[in-house]
């Protein structure tokens, strides 16, 4: 059988393994505390932007920094499985961007049980599943999404008078960030009885997604002239779709998050505007924070992070 | 047979090549980390695998017959919406549990049916359904996720057995299932059979239309019980959950050793298929890996791993099963 010669020559590497181990063991003890950051996915500027200040504020307080997140941005199941395995990593603190604001309240239970703080990062954890659970967040740093919206909504309206045909793209439906920037939309508009929502579809915050959307959109209701998108991610998709359809004179474009892909199509005058948060001051926020629990101190339980309309 | 035989034949049979790898890659992670091998953390690994270890016992079968079934991920989105709702409505867990598994099924057979009366190739059929699966889920739950379920049900992914979590002892009771299936019964024979050769199967007067199609309702059914323990784990039904699970299933069993052209494997080696996906990628957080590069890792993992089975098996020169 090929297995006794190939375990033969295994077992030389299996000793080496055990010394390193033996000897790995005893350094690990006195590493660098560690900070786990988990965002909903990294294919998206706005959770790169909010590593990058992250690793800054890490760096600058000698904080080993994990950063992990699930290939997609919808896969809650994933990110609970990463949160179980930072658990197991003994990490000092979790920052946790939640992919599902009530679904990763099993995962809050079991850090709160082995003593982990979990602090909530941009989007909420559900705060009644959360009680319900018995389990507890120390702190939320985030933006209040739904006073973006309401920016987003009112600027349209005086950009146009107060008169428009409009298509939203929402997100992931059922998620708590992108749910509270379309009520704070939606409640803007409602005050200006000459704006008409006539298409509100989601594209799942991805790019793809809302070009083909948008593509219909435009089949359906060629005449809009606005379009409010959740995130820039879409808002950029959207804005290919508009521009494919020879539209992009007609049609005002609203994203959210302000990444430079997007701010750039502004400067071109491409796009109207976006709703700058600030991913970058959340990072650092979220590192300093946990510095501040690894040290015992107790910090508020809501920290806001400033948010500014850009155009 | 005795147990020992069992076990010898195990050792020296084709999973050995797939449980060679899982080892190398505990004995390099316990190397690299101190928090791998723990008890925690291996009971927190089983439990990972559990997920997607269920749906790829009923893809073995399916593969076992040459075909594929790219519709399981958006069954366990349709079987749990189907659990969830029937809890908001009211109805008892145990209720809404049967009918879940039951939709399941009950896809996974017109599938089946598809395939054997309606002559369509597996990959159009079950493309087909992965489509309508997923458009039935969001419009039954009308695109939102439905959660707050009772204990009872939480039970599934919370409770455990001697210490052992449930998620994994109702994976290695399928498994059990599955492997007595497979290789103690007339039927599982023939799933061997429709794989190795289907013409000559038809020819030896086996119903070939009947067993094909009871096969894709065990896959329907597998990922129905995933539905169960995610809705379970999560305490919320999703509309988009299992996207992609398909090609985890499908890694799993091809991991374990399971020709893609059908007619060889076994579930024993997609356990361990199973098993090297959910280390690996606890190993890569552990070790706080970039999450891009773990998603090289793994495929990498996966091409590895079969040319490794390959190359032991053109070595030992087995007659195929």
């Amino acid at each position: 059988m090929a297995l006794v010669p190939t375990l033969r020559r295994l077992l030389p590497l299996l000793l080496v393994g055990l010394l390193v181990t033996a000897c790995n063991r005893g350094g690990e003890a006195s590493a660098k505390p560690s900070v786990a950051l988990v965002v909903k996915t990294l294919n998206n500027q706005f959770f790169i932007d909010m590593e990058a200040g992250a690793k800054a504020a890490a760096d600058s307080l000698g904080i080993e920094l994990l950063v992990q997140a699930p290939e997609r941005e919808i896969d809650v199941e994933r990110q609970m499985q990463i949160v179980e395995n930072l658990i197991q990593r003994k990490v000092g603190v979790i920052l946790l961007v939640p992919n599902g604001s009530r679904e990763i309240v099993p995962a809050v239970v079991k850090a709160n049980a082995a003593k982990i703080p979990v602090v909530a990062v941009d989007t909420r954890v559900d705060a009644a599943t959360l009680s319900a659970a018995g389990a507890t967040v120390a702190s939320f740093i985030g933006s209040d999404n739904e006073d973006g919206g309401r920016l987003a909504g009112a600027f349209l309206v005086e950009r146009l008078n107060g008169r428009a045909t409009v298509a939203v793209l929402e997100g992931v439906p059922g998620h708590e960030t992108a749910d509270a920037r379309l009520r704070g939309f939606r409640a803007a508009l409602a005050r200006a009885s000459g704006m008409q929502i006539v298409a509100s579809q989601p594209a799942n915050m991805e790019r793809d997604l809302a070009f083909n959307v948008t593509q219909n959109i435009l089949q359906a209701h060629p005449g809009i002239t606005a379009l409010f998108a959740c995130n820039d991610v879409m808002a950029l998709g959207a804005l290919e779709a508009i521009f494919a359809a020879g539209k992009g004179a007609q049609v005002s474009v609203v994203g959210f998050d302000a990444q430079d892909d997007a701010r750039k199509a502004i400067a071109e005058k491409r796009m109207a505007a976006t709703i700058a948060q600030n991913p970058r001051e959340m990072g650092r926020l979220a590192v300093l924070t946990a510095a501040r629990l690894m040290k015992g101190e107790t910090v508020p339980a809501e920290q806001p992070v400033a948010i500014s309309l850009i155009k | 047979m005795t147990s020992r035989a069992a076990l010898k034949r195990i050792l020296s049979g084709r999973e050995a090549g797939t449980a060679l790898g899982l080892l190398v890659l505990c004995v390099g992670l316990w190397i690299a980390t101190p928090y791998f091998a723990t008890t925690a953390n291996l009971a927190n690994v089983a439990e990972q695998s559990a997920v997607v270890g269920v749906i790829a016992i009923g893809m073995t079968f399916v593969i076992l017959t040459g075909g594929i079934d790219l519709s399981v991920g958006s069954l366990v989105a349709l079987a749990g919406v189907v659990i969830g709702g029937s809890l908001r409505s009211g109805l008892p867990v145990t209720v809404a549990v049967s009918l879940g598994l039951l939709t399941g099924a009950a896809a996974g057979m017109l599938n089946g049916l598809m395939i054997t009366l309606g002559k369509l190739p597996p990959f159009i059929a079950t493309l087909g359904m992965m489509s309508v699966a997923r458009g039935g889920a969001l419009m039954l739950s009308d695109g939102r996720p439905i959660s707050g379920f009772p204990d009872s049900l939480r039970a599934v992914a919370t409770g455990n057995l001697l210490g052992v979590p449930a998620p994994v002892v109702l994976m290695l009771v399928l498994y059990a299932v599955a492997y007595v299936i497979l290789t103690r019964t007339v039927a599982g024979r023939y799933v061997y059979a429709i794989g190795g050769n289907e013409e000559a199967t038809k020819l030896a007067g086996v119903r070939v239309r009947f067993h094909k199609t009871v096969v894709y309702a065990i896959s329907g059914l597998s990922a129905a019980v995933c539905a169960t323990l995610l809705v379970a784990r999560l305490n919320s039904a999703q509309p988009i959950a299992g996207m992609g699970y398909e090609l985890d299933a499908i890694a799993a069993v091809v991991i374990g050793g399971t020709s893609l052209l059908g007619g060889t494997g076994s579930v024993i080696g997609t356990l361990i298929g199973a098993l090297i996906m959910s280390v690996l990628r606890n190993g890569l957080n552990l070790l706080g890996v970039s999450s891009y590069l773990q998603q090289v890792a793994i495929g990498a993992v996966i091409i590895v791993a079969v040319l490794i089975d390959m190359a032991l098996r053109r070595r030992v020169q087995r007659p195929s099963r």
